[in-house]
């Protein structure tokens, strides 16, 4: 009875939106069980609490810089002249019903959506799966990451205290750094010279609500159907062909799988949020343009942008009647932009280089591909030595060393140590390629004397978990039949099945 | 089949922390309480405040705060009576009853001068002279007043430990008493004049002023969490975690080490009273509301927790309910 309503109500749907075809498509889509390909679930579980938590942000927080006193119930601010921007964060964070939670869940959503995106990147990269048919799909996620980093900082800076005003104030700088239109740019962003006619924070505010996440919601909605259009990646193993995809149906297994996935990504998020506190700028007071706190540090996603600009050295030009600020403009503006480049470059560089233009649905354990492991291994160290310029305030407090020592230190580390590092994981990538059996479970092995008195050994018999056991993968079973229609009568075209 | 015995266990787990999310939406307290007083209003300043242990304005609707929005009260918001003291002379009035109210001045004893200058010529003199003039290694201290001595002989940063480096805060070597002997004995070469030996009365003192003097003349080099940081050269701006207020006064108007001095004209009593306050009161005591503070070091901690424990966690459970081979 009941099943008969269920199957009619679905054919209900069906006849009219013709539901079934991409329904069975979407239903029967294999995703391979190796746990490296849910890191991007990280990205898109933080991306809902992300849109969640905004949500209710927005009900609290007032985009304005338009001057009032404080008057809430944290008594160090109280009687100080605010913007209400900084004096709506602060109320929501002590005055609200679990707005401090819900500011620290989305803060902590931030940090952790950047880092799943950087991790599942990696991923990406270092398996191959980036190469054809699958250019494109890295070039969304590229922007996507690109777009984040974005919105975080924009995020970031909306609260209007004297750390993120700060921010705000390097952001005008290098804005102002790129020649000739630089400052025609900054004026035209922040209304007039910094810190502007107070249009800064509603405008931060539209881009960070609006603008940015539905681009990202757009390029994550082609990210996903590429995917699915696509069919994922995997890694070689036994019944895994260039031509199939073996792994766990849509339904109901990974169905199941996934939702519990975003259950947990949500309480790590809330559970962060609850015990750990994170950004508390009530703390910091009110951003004023003649203020300023020493050892400001941007967000993590947003340090390899700081270190770079900590560790450029002073160099100013100045020629045709301008000051050119290369030490500004080479760091934050040049180097970026480097570095997005060769993001984007590099499914075709790779192609170019191997000279491979081949479809590629298996993907590489990267010890098989010493050279271009090295690379992205390179590329990483890179990354990360610029990261930790960011700190180096931080490193010669601990380190009780001079400032401008760390500062040579990475002056050097940054172009060296990526040097090193990939040459290294080429090496030892060359190593493990060529070790049997590298990375498997060792086995015993047992040692034999001949009566010749010569001694051979002879790997001992498996012991049970030694090899990796997995079921013979079977053909998608159907639960949308399409076939078998009466054409003629019109009914029943498509047939759901359970 | 292994996923989907994997995915069984997930359901529970998934409950569990769905749960806890739904219960810290719905029992979560609001951070601070304040019912009726939270509008934001540019039309009234509010009546000066006064300091309190407690960095949160009560609700007037509301008796009870919920645990973890309390502040610890400050050790010593007040120092009206230095530890040491008031019970030496008896009733020998040390503090001068004028002043600002919230900073007086201590008036030291004619009793201190004799073992004060014997505990100089026993500890101090070999560097600064018999008569404090300073030498080749050392400066003149004449002229600098009590306090510039209370500060550097309280804080343990006399005597010095290596000379080639900035003197580091450490445990003092002379007690309170031998403390004000040296400084009165250093004060009566030059009566009247340099710095003296503040009593802050941080009770009268207006935290909301502390904050804002603290952030424009403090923060640049102290940080704004008073933590302190590396300068350049070798030189850094020490936490003001440990600094008691008497001591963050005579900083301020006796300029120790790199630090700039600031005048009366630059900074009054009232407003050093304030700083002094906002420091102990507030940085050495953070409201922390939001749960454990990381260290208050900023996006540095944030960073590291928010992807060892944050990404590294959700990385784990991929790693639990993937497949590993």
């Amino acid at each position: 009875m009941i099943d008969e309503t269920i199957d009619k109500s679905l054919n209900w749907v069906d006849d009219r939106l013709g539901t079934a075809k991409s329904g069975k498509t979407f239903l029967d889509k294999i995703f391979p069980d190796h746990w490296s390909f849910m890191l991007g679930e990280i990205a898109l579980y933080s991306f809902v609490v992300l849109l969640a938590t905004g949500v209710f942000l927005t009900l609290y927080y007032v985009p304005s810089s338009h001057d009032v006193i404080y008057n809430g119930s944290y008594i160090p601010l109280r009687g100080q002249h605010v913007s209400e921007a900084y004096s709506s964060s602060v109320a929501l964070s002590f005055d609200v019903k679990s707005g401090l939670l819900m500011r620290q869940a989305h803060h902590w959503a931030a940090d952790i959506f950047l880092g799943a995106m950087a991790v599942h990147m990696g991923r990406i990269v270092l398996t191959g799966a980036f190469r054809k048919p699958r250019e494109l799909n890295f070039l969304i996620g590229v922007t996507m990451l690109m777009l984040g980093i974005v919105n975080g900082f924009l995020g970031y800076s909306l609260p209007d205290d004297l750390v993120s005003g700060t921010g705000i104030r390097i952001a005008y700088s290098i804005i102002e750094s790129v020649p000739l239109v630089g400052s025609y740019l900054a004026f035209w962003l922040f209304g007039g010279n910094f810190p502007g006619d107070g249009s800064i924070i509603p405008r931060f505010f539209i881009i960070h609500v609006l603008i940015v996440p539905l681009i990202i919601l757009g390029l994550l909605g082609a990210h996903l159907g590429l995917l699915v259009k696509q069919k994922h990646t995997q890694f070689k193993g036994p019944h895994r062909t260039e031509k199939n995809v073996v792994g766990t149906p849509m339904f109901p297994t990974f169905m199941a799988k996934t939702t519990g996935f975003l259950f947990m990504s949500t309480a790590v998020t809330f559970l962060l949020a609850g015990f750990a506190q994170i950004n508390p700028f009530w703390q910091f007071g009110p951003y004023h343009p003649y203020q300023i706190s020493y050892a400001v540090q941007p967000d993590w996603y947003m340090g390899w942008l700081d270190g770079a600009l900590r560790i450029m050295p002073s160099w100013e030009w100045v020629g045709y009647g301008h000051t050119w600020p290369l030490e500004v403009f080479l760091p934050a503006v040049l180097f970026p932009g480097i570095i997005f480049n060769i993001f984007y470059a590099w499914p075709f560089l790779e192609a170019r280089i191997t000279k491979n233009r081949d479809y590629h649905n298996l993907l590489d354990s990267p010890r098989d591909r010493p050279k271009h492991t090295g690379a992205v291994v390179a590329m990483m160290a890179l990354m990360l030595m610029v990261f930790l310029a960011s700190s180096t305030d931080v490193l010669a407090n601990f380190f009780n060393v001079p400032l401008q020592d760390t500062l040579w230190f990475f002056r050097f580390a940054v172009p060296i140590v990526p040097v090193i590092a990939g040459w290294l994981a080429y090496k030892i990538c060359e190593e493990l390629r060529h070790e049997d059996g590298a990375g498997k479970r060792k086995r015993a092995s047992v040692v034999l004397r001949t009566e010749a008195g010569e001694y051979e050994s002879i790997p001992s018999e498996p012991r049970p978990g030694d090899d990796h056991h997995e079921l013979e993968p079977i053909e998608i079973p159907a639960f949308i039949d399409l076939v078998g229609a009466d054409l003629a009568t019109g009914e029943g075209v498509r047939r759901v099945l359970r | 089949m292994r996923s989907l015995k994997k995915s069984a266990f997930l359901a529970p787990l998934a409950l569990v922390g769905s749960v806890v999310v739904v219960g810290l939406f719905v029992f979560g307290p609001t951070s601070a309480q304040a019912a009726s007083n939270t509008s934001v209003t540019a039309s009234t300043r509010p009546a000066p405040t006064t300091t309190s242990p407690n960095l949160f304005t009560s609700g007037s609707t509301s008796t009870t705060r919920p645990s973890g929005y309390t502040v610890p009260t400050p050790r010593s918001t007040t120092s009206t009576t230095i530890p040491g003291v008031t019970t030496l002379g008896g009733s020998q009035p040390y503090v001068a009853p004028t002043g600002t109210p919230g900073l007086a001045y201590l008036n030291l004893p004619a009793a201190f001068l004799k073992p004060g200058q014997a505990l100089f010529a026993a500890n101090c003199a070999t560097c600064h002279g018999n008569q404090a003039e300073g030498s080749s290694r050392a400066p003149n201290l004449q002229g600098l007043g009590s306090g510039t001595v209370d500060f550097w002989v309280s804080t343990g940063r006399m005597p010095l430990e290596n000379d080639a480096v900035q003197a580091t805060r450490k445990p003092p070597k002379f007690n309170q008493l031998q403390t004000l002997q040296m400084a009165a004995w250093v004060q009566s070469l030059t009566p009247g004049v340099g710095t003296q030996i503040p009593v802050v009365n941080t009770s009268k003192a207006n935290l909301s002023n502390g904050q804002q003097y603290f952030t424009l003349n403090c923060a640049a080099c102290h940080t704004i969490t008073g933590a302190g940081d590396a300068l350049a050269n070798g030189a850094y701006a020490p936490t003001l975690h440990l600094a008691k207020p008497y001591q963050v006064v005579e900083a301020i108007r006796s300029g120790p080490g790199n630090m700039p001095r600031f005048g009366s004209g630059n900074i009054t009593n009232a407003q050093a009273r304030d700083i002094a306050a906002y420091v102990v009161g507030v940085l050495q005591h953070p409201a922390n509301p939001g749960g454990y503070a990381l260290g208050g070091v900023g996006p540095v901690g944030e960073g590291f927790v928010g992807l060892l424990i944050g990404v590294g966690t959700l990385m784990l459970i991929c790693f639990w309910i993937g497949d590993r081979t």
